[in-house]
């Protein structure tokens, strides 16, 4: 089994703006589809480690970017085992 | 101003960039070519490498007109196919049953022909704030005609007959103090002209792409300040929400539906990146001079009636003539068959315009020069006018 984290936006914009402002960081990141077992507005999310995710998400609203939800994904394979929405407003 | 595009192979004086700007800046044309070549994604929709190039072009893209315009959050920028389209967007967005409208009549029909449609279907009534030979409102009557339903003052921030500049400051403090919201239409000044959207409290304000801009064709854009919401002109695919049967209310998605135009916003990101580099205010001063320089040589010609203000007065760099009582279309045509001069004839989309200053409705030859003219550009018109001129009787 392993985790993977996702934070999903509003827009694509806002996920555009996202990879801008993490550009300057040394977070990991990068942009992909949204996994279906995850309901999002705009079809791509940023993906991240599990550890940074919480930094990531307030380093990203302290910029003034929205976003919509964060995610931790239990996974085995391709197969999702288990969905847990983090709390934004931490 | 320099640029290769501008040096090349140039059969025409081209001095009809109020229509639209030629030649742009060489890095617009390869912009564009690349978007489609390379960049090709349909920007928010897939997940795949080659769409998310395309929505970091368009964001970027956004981002340069918040930076040229001085708008902090370019979320509140939506891409439209030209001025006219924002205008429309923004006039039948906003404007709601039984409301009054204040406009001037300098105003092309972009703004005068929305307006006329929603007088009635929606019952709106407008008011024409008349202006001077040299196109500039009467405050006063502004002042006057405000009143308790008004609810929209629109601004066109340049003639683009006369190249009069509108009191823009003076002309949306009297709005705010009634309660009315300003919409300019910025189609003349942007990329020529500083404008602090923010700093004046514009509620709205459409620009195009393709001329000051120096973008392609089919680009333009709308600027709704934030805690204004209107309603989206047309509704549709955004790639987000699919599974709703209603469109996305978060901007800019709200008001944007169906494919942007990717490849011509490549270039408008070029064309924008061009003026940031050569400092708007250089092309400012250029095109100040240009116009000094052009009234100036014009006035030598005794047959040549000019209109708008004198070549003291700040304005956008657009000369309106006639020649007696000569045909302002033949006399474009004999410009360009003998000279290879382009320039435009007739109304210009703005018949108010010119009952203003009184060339309706024959109307007139419109010259305007651009950031890659020189004055020896306008010193071959001159000499060519002369010519003409000196065979009307």
């Amino acid at each position: 089994m392993t985790y993977s984290c996702y934070i999903t936006f509003p827009t694509i914009f806002y996920a555009i703006r996202a990879e801008e402002i993490l550009k300057s960081s040394s977070y990991k990141n990068k942009m992909l589809p949204v996994p279906r077992s995850i309901s999002s507005s705009c079809g791509t999310a940023l993906n991240c480690q599990c550890n940074d995710i919480n930094s990531i998400k307030n380093h990203l609203l302290e910029n003034n970017c929205k976003i919509e939800g964060c995610y931790k994904l239990c996974e085995e394979g391709l197969n999702t085992l288990s969905v847990e929405e983090l709390l934004i407003d931490e | 101003m320099n640029d290769s595009a501008a040096t090349g192979e140039n059969t025409n004086y081209y001095f009809d960039n109020a229509a639209t700007s030629w030649p742009k800046p060489e890095r617009v044309y390869g912009a564009a070519e690349k978007q489609m070549r390379s960049m090709f994604g349909n920007p928010g929709r897939s997940g795949h490498t080659r769409t998310l190039e395309a929505d970091r072009l368009i964001y970027k893209t956004r981002e340069a007109v918040g930076r040229l315009f001085n708008i902090k959050d370019p979320a509140r920028i939506v891409f439209t196919l030209n001025a006219t389209d924002a205008l429309n967007m923004a006039l039948k967005g906003f404007l709601d049953e039984g409301d009054h409208v204040l406009h001037t009549a300098m105003d092309h029909n972009s703004v005068l022909r929305p307006l006329s449609r929603l007088t009635k279907e929606k019952n709106i009534t407008s008011t024409t704030i008349p202006c001077s030979a040299e196109g500039y409102p009467s405050l006063e009557k502004l002042k006057s005609a405000l009143k308790k339903k008004t609810r929209l003052l629109v601004i066109n921030h340049a003639s683009n007959v006369t190249g009069t500049i509108m009191p823009l400051k003076e002309m949306s403090d009297l709005a705010h103090a009634e309660g009315a919201a300003v919409l300019v239409d910025a189609a003349q000044t942007a990329g020529t002209f500083p404008i602090y959207v923010e700093r004046l409290g514009i509620d709205m304000m459409a620009f195009t792409g393709h001329k000051g801009l120096l973008g392609p064709t089919g680009t333009g854009g709308l600027y709704i300040r934030p805690g204004l919401d209107i309603k989206p002109l047309r509704e549709g695919g955004t790639g987000s929400q699919s599974e709703l049967d209603t469109h996305p209310e978060e901007m800019p998605e709200r008001l944007e539906a169906g494919t942007l135009n990717s490849a011509g916003l490549a270039g408008l990101l070029e064309g924008i990146t061009y003026i940031m580099d050569t400092g708007l205010e250089n092309i400012r001063k250029h095109e100040q001079g240009l116009h000094r320089y052009m009234f100036n040589r014009l006035t030598e010609i005794p047959k040549i009636k000019l209109y708008g203000p004198p070549a003291d007065h700040h304005c956008a760099c657009i000369i309106s003539i006639t020649t007696g009582q000569a045909d302002s279309g033949e006399i474009g045509y004999i410009l360009e068959n003998n000279y290879s001069i382009l320039c435009r004839t007739g109304l210009h989309c703005a018949p108010l315009a010119h009952q203003a200053i009184g060339s309706f409705p024959a109307g007139t030859i419109r010259f305007s020069p651009g950031p890659f003219s020189t004055t020896r550009d306008i010193d071959y018109l001159v000499n060519a006018l002369q010519d003409v001129c000196a065979m009307i009787r």
